[in-house]
């Protein structure tokens, strides 16, 4: 990798501020000023961002669309999680966990690189759906274990790593997450990846290999939510598989969405919050209330998904939009180091996910179109 | 016998499946969005069904009421929740899908409670049986497949031979075409809504006159299953969300027969999946479409 | 997209901050009220019984404060939902301390409920269950059961079928739900191994249609069906006509809540369960609680999940008032652990508690309940 002359202080911005963030919230909870329940929250964040993250990264930057991200999480859970349970007598239980970081990834990679290769053939939706019946076999394969294995529908008992100390983990974790992520776009491989979204046979056509790409990003991806997995098995005394379903990585994709699509920051953004306001609508609306909380819940996710995404309200948005305004102050917006990788636009690049590439209606096409004619307006 | 019967059992889950995705593929197909408050709208069909019943008493005429409430339900959601979003990324729609699914169940349990509520659409003992031979067919088994078909038959000429039918083909090739041709797409899409709504609501009458536990998840599962028979059918092909529900419903079916496999139920349904999409990369019925450079 | 850190988001984050405050503002951690916390599924497809356990404590609260609390101090009861997830407990555990939680009445559902046992072992605190009735939940000194172990219910109901010399026997069950599991495989392995056996299950993903299993099971005479009574009324809907009439249907304490859910007069076949508490109780400390729930919630939500739940809150009520008795100190800013010592030696003593589930009930030292399992026939076969 060469090094790279347009080095902004803002592709560094998340890591400092993370970092900061984790020096100062760590120290808070080692002197105990630092309530339990923000640590459960801290820990729960850092598991959502690093799943939104690596999810951002097979939405975001290669195009396609995943409903099977809990799977792999699954996978890292169960096996990361059953290493660091099994080894922690021996070898102390940080050992364990980074141990189990490590075999719950490269697991997690494997099943990625599975999947990885049903989406060499498949695209959009039907990628979509294979991802999601992958996530549904792996759960339910692990709840029908048998009770001394990965203890069935019980659940597998795991190692509760402190918590005072589990969420700065957890940050590092997103730490390296992040620094993986962002060197892999904004190499040349980054650049190569964003072509295969823009337009597959276009890549092919300049020499990227598609496949060996494709695979990468899948393995890599699935890597970091296996790691997620073995994180969210050490911060509860269980993993229980139902947690893994669809529902679960719908959650993570809602996160990538709202983030906006191949922005990492906003994927950060967009984790931290939605994790701080579930968990927070969970503990506060106790009681007759508790029915309160999806609802407000959908309110404000449907809102904030019109508001921004709602091309009749684009006048207002960049009217006020505090990043215009900031970049106003701070930076010239024709940088070209500005537009380059974080901020792929997505709503203007024609992508697999557009159905129309995949859609097929029951209606008799009388001249079928074949590749050596060219079609009457088919340029 | 066992397995004639396994195979009618299949049948009576296919069914349901398949009349899920008919109304599921048409919203899929035309608008081209992935609906998942397509299984609360069913949902919402069983409580209107459910609050006539108690009512009125009259099965009938809660099918018509909640076809009614579900159009509107329908249209409403697109005016509010999707419309705005024409032309932003499609992602972004299956987002606030999302949000109407979880805003939908979470009505549901406020105004209903969480109890799961019964609903007799053929009374308390249900719709008796037809016998053929030594063979005992469920008399709802047969109205769910025959009305599962004749919707297939009348959604396709529909969409064949009116001009509005014609119309929601073109604006799923190509919007911007279709609008220069003088369609106005706003309304097709709208139209496409109320027809999948209504067909939400058929859903929900059949899946009640079955199993007549209903609850705010009620279309949360088959809302998924039915998303998967529409993709294994071919997405967009009518006659393949029918063909995909009864091939999922029949792969169930036998799965829970055969001994020790019945907890394996959704592995083996989702991997039979894979396998089908693996051999067929767009569906059993779906149009092979090549890449245009 | 470019325009995502927007002011939409600030909105979200303004309303985050004012929920976080309002948090400071609902709870009191110097408390003036004792607090008993519970976590259970409030949403969700398990919402039914999360509500049934809230609806009757509280109620059960309200009783008691009415007749002017614990010496003049009152209780108040904190219900977290958990939606059924044991990676939401941790969060409803500590916001539940941090709320000044002294004592609880753990988890309503047993998955979540492995996740509470561990946690509130670390602290300390004393919890009686009413309803999550996992064979581990119990499995350290602080914690107790208000309902009998999966595995306790799996055998006593492997004996009674033992008894009644059948051949073969039908079992349905849920094969993805540790309660349905758990009583399977106690039951299972009780079992005389001459009686042939029909095993059919059902997940979560398919609870809709079950033909599949009513036509291997409609030979059987005999149905074991260690589920809720959702599916069971499902299950009985769908196989008239198709099981024996004069097959037994036996089930175990889920089973309660059938006759608010079906008409049981319509069911050609025997229902029978074995139980702590059957909703259809015409007298006895039973009938009043159904009165009292039904006059105040309505008949939907009324099921042995709440009676057990009303008998917590007044079994923790009974002893401490009898701790106070005794002379020991409780005032109302007592820590979780001080008052788990407390409780922990007093529910392993000779402390018996009679109330709606049972009468004389007394804990073993391992937190299991001792009380009398009644089989209830909720409906005789028609001839």
């Amino acid at each position: 990798m060469k090094t790279r002359k347009n080095v902004k202080p803002t592709h560094y911005i998340n890591y400092v501020v993370i970092t900061v963030a984790a020096i100062v919230l760590g120290i808070l909870s080692l002197v105990g000023a630092l309530p339990a329940s923000y640590q459960i929250i801290l820990e729960n964040i850092a598991i959502a961002i690093t799943l939104a993250v690596s999810l951002s990264m097979v939405v975001g930057f290669l195009g396609e669309l995943s409903l099977g991200h809990a799977g792999f999480m699954c996978v890292g859970a169960y096996l990361g999680g059953k290493v660091v349970y099994v080894l922690s007598p021996s070898i102390g239980e940080i050992p364990a966990l980074l141990l189990g970081f490590v075999v719950g990834g490269i697991l997690a990679a494997i099943c990625g690189i599975i999947i990885g290769l049903p989406a060499l053939r498949l695209r959009g939706d039907y990628l979509a759906i294979v991802t999601l019946a992958f996530g549904e076999i792996v759960w339910s394969l692990f709840m029908n274990s048998s009770e001394e294995s990965f203890g069935g529908a019980l659940g597998m008992p795991t190692v509760r790593i402190d918590k005072d100390y589990l969420f700065i983990i957890a940050l590092v974790v997103v730490l390296i997450c992040l620094a993986v992520t962002q060197n892999l776009i904004r190499s040349k491989h980054g650049r190569a990846i964003t072509s295969i979204r823009d337009n597959e046979i276009a890549a092919k056509a300049t020499g990227i290999n598609v496949t060996k790409y494709k695979l990468a990003v899948f393995a890599i991806s699935a890597f970091f939510a296996g790691v997620a997995g073995v994180l969210l098995a050490s911060s509860n005394y269980t993993v229980q598989s139902q947690k893994f379903n669809y529902n679960y990585s719908i959650e993570i994709l809602v996160m990538v969405v709202l983030g906006g699509m191949g922005n990492i920051n906003g994927s950060i953004i967009a984790a931290a919050l939605i994790t701080f306001l579930d968990i927070k609508l969970q503990t506060v609306l106790t009681g007759e209330l508790a029915v309160m909380q999806d609802l407000v819940y959908a309110l404000i996710l449907i809102v904030i998904v019109i508001y921004n995404n709602a091309p009749g309200l684009k006048a207002f948005r960049e009217k006020y939009n505090f990043k215009n305004l900031l970049a106003k102050v701070i930076k010239d917006k024709n940088d070209p180091s500005h537009a380059r990788d974080d901020e792929a636009k997505w709503d203007r690049v024609p992508t697999k996910i557009q159905m129309d590439e995949v859609l097929s209606v029951d209606v008799q096409v009388k001249s079928p179109y074949t590749p050596d004619k060219a079609e009457k307006g088919d340029n | 016998m066992e397995i004639i019967e396994t195979i009618i059992n299949g049948f009576s889950l296919g069914g349901t499946y398949a009349m899920i995705a008919l109304g599921y593929t048409m919203v899929y197909g035309i608008a081209k969005m992935l609906n998942f408050a397509h299984g609360d709208i069913i949902m919402v069909g069983g409580y209107t069904l459910y609050v006539t019943l108690a009512g009125m008493g009259n099965p009938i005429m809660g099918l018509i009421l909640a076809v009614l409430v579900c159009t509107l339900l329908g249209v409403t959601v697109e005016k509010v929740a999707y419309k705005p979003l024409r032309g932003a990324s499609p992602l972004a729609v299956l987002i606030t899908a999302i949000g109407v699914s979880y805003l939908l169940q979470s009505l549901a349990q406020i105004i209903f409670t969480s109890a799961p509520r019964m609903v007799y659409v053929g009374g308390q003992d249900g719709l008796g049986y037809v016998t053929i031979g030594d063979l005992k067919i469920q008399t709802h088994i047969i109205i769910t497949l025959v009305c599962s078909v004749v919707i297939m038959v009348v959604l396709s000429l529909f969409v064949k031979y009116t001009k509005t039918g014609r119309a929601m083909i073109a604006v799923s090739e190509d919007k911007g075409a279709a609008q220069l041709m003088g369609i106005n797409v706003n309304m097709i899409i709208t139209i496409t809504f109320a027809i999948g709504s209504a067909l939400a609501a058929f859903a929900g009458f059949f899946m009640l006159m079955k199993s007549p536990s209903l609850t705010n998840t009620l279309g949360a599962m088959p809302g998924i299953k039915a998303f998967t028979a529409a993709v294994i059918g071919g997405i967009g092909s009518i006659p393949g969300a029918m063909l995909g529900g009864l091939f999922i419903g029949m792969i169930e079916t036998v799965a829970q027969v055969v001994p020790g496999m019945g907890a394996y139920t959704i592995a083996i349904e989702f991997l039979v999946l894979i396998i089908v999409l693996l051999v067929r990369p767009t569906g059993i019925l779906g149009k092979k479409r090549r890449e245009k450079v | 997209m470019k325009s995502m850190f927007k002011k939409a988001f600030a909105v979200v984050l303004a309303a985050a901050m004012l929920l976080s405050l309002a948090a400071c503002g609902s709870y009191t951690a110097d408390n003036t009220e004792y607090v008993i916390g519970v976590s259970g599924p409030l949403t969700g497809p398990a919402a039914v019984y999360g509500v049934a356990v809230q609806n009757s404590a509280q109620m059960a609260i309200d009783e008691i404060n009415a007749a002017g609390g614990l010496d003049g101090v009152n209780f108040k009861l904190v219900a977290v939902d958990d939606k059924h997830d044991a990676t939401k407990v941790a969060a409803n555990f500590t916001t539940l301390m941090e709320g000044g939680m002294q004592v609880s009445l753990g988890t309503v559902t047993t998955a979540p409920g492995l996740e509470f046992t561990k946690l509130s072992n670390d602290d300390k605190v004393f919890f009686l269950t009413p309803s999550a009735s996992g064979d581990k939940i119990p499995e350290f000194d602080n914690g107790f059961q208000m309902c009998f172990a999966d595995g306790n219910q799996g055998a006593v109901a492997a004996n009674f079928v033992n008894g009644l010399g059948l051949n073969k026997i039908g079992i349905f069950y849920k094969s993805d739900d540790p309660y349905s599991k758990g009583i399977f495989d106690q039951f299972k392995a009780n079992l005389n191994k001459d009686i042939e056996t029909v095993e059919t299950v059902f997940t979560a993903a398919n609870e809709t249609d079950f033909s599949a299993q009513i036509t291997q099971l409609k030979d059987c005479d005999f149905i074991f069906m260690p589920i809720y009574y959702q599916p069971a009324s499902v299950f009985m809907t769908q196989a008239k006509g198709v099981i024996k009439n004069n097959a037994t249907y036996y089930g175990c304490d889920g089973f309660d809540g059938l006759a608010g859910q079906i008409d049981l007069a319509t069911i050609p076949q025997e229902v029978s369960m074995l139980s702590h508490f059957d909703s259809n109780a015409k007298e006895g400390a039973a009938a009043d609680f159904v009165k009292k729930y039904t006059d105040k919630f309505g008949a939907e939500t009324l099921n042995q999940f709440g009676a057990s739940a009303y008998d917590c809150v007044y079994a923790i009520y009974n002893a401490m008032k009898e701790l106070k008795a005794a002379g020991k100190d409780i005032p109302v800013t007592i820590t979780a652990e001080e008052l788990y010592n407390l409780l922990e030696d007093h529910f392993t003593g000779d402390f018996s508690y009679s109330g709606v589930t049972g009468n004389d009930i007394t804990w073993e030292d391992n937190g299991y309940v001792n009380k009398a399992a009644v089989k209830f026939t909720l409906k005789e076969a028609d001839k």
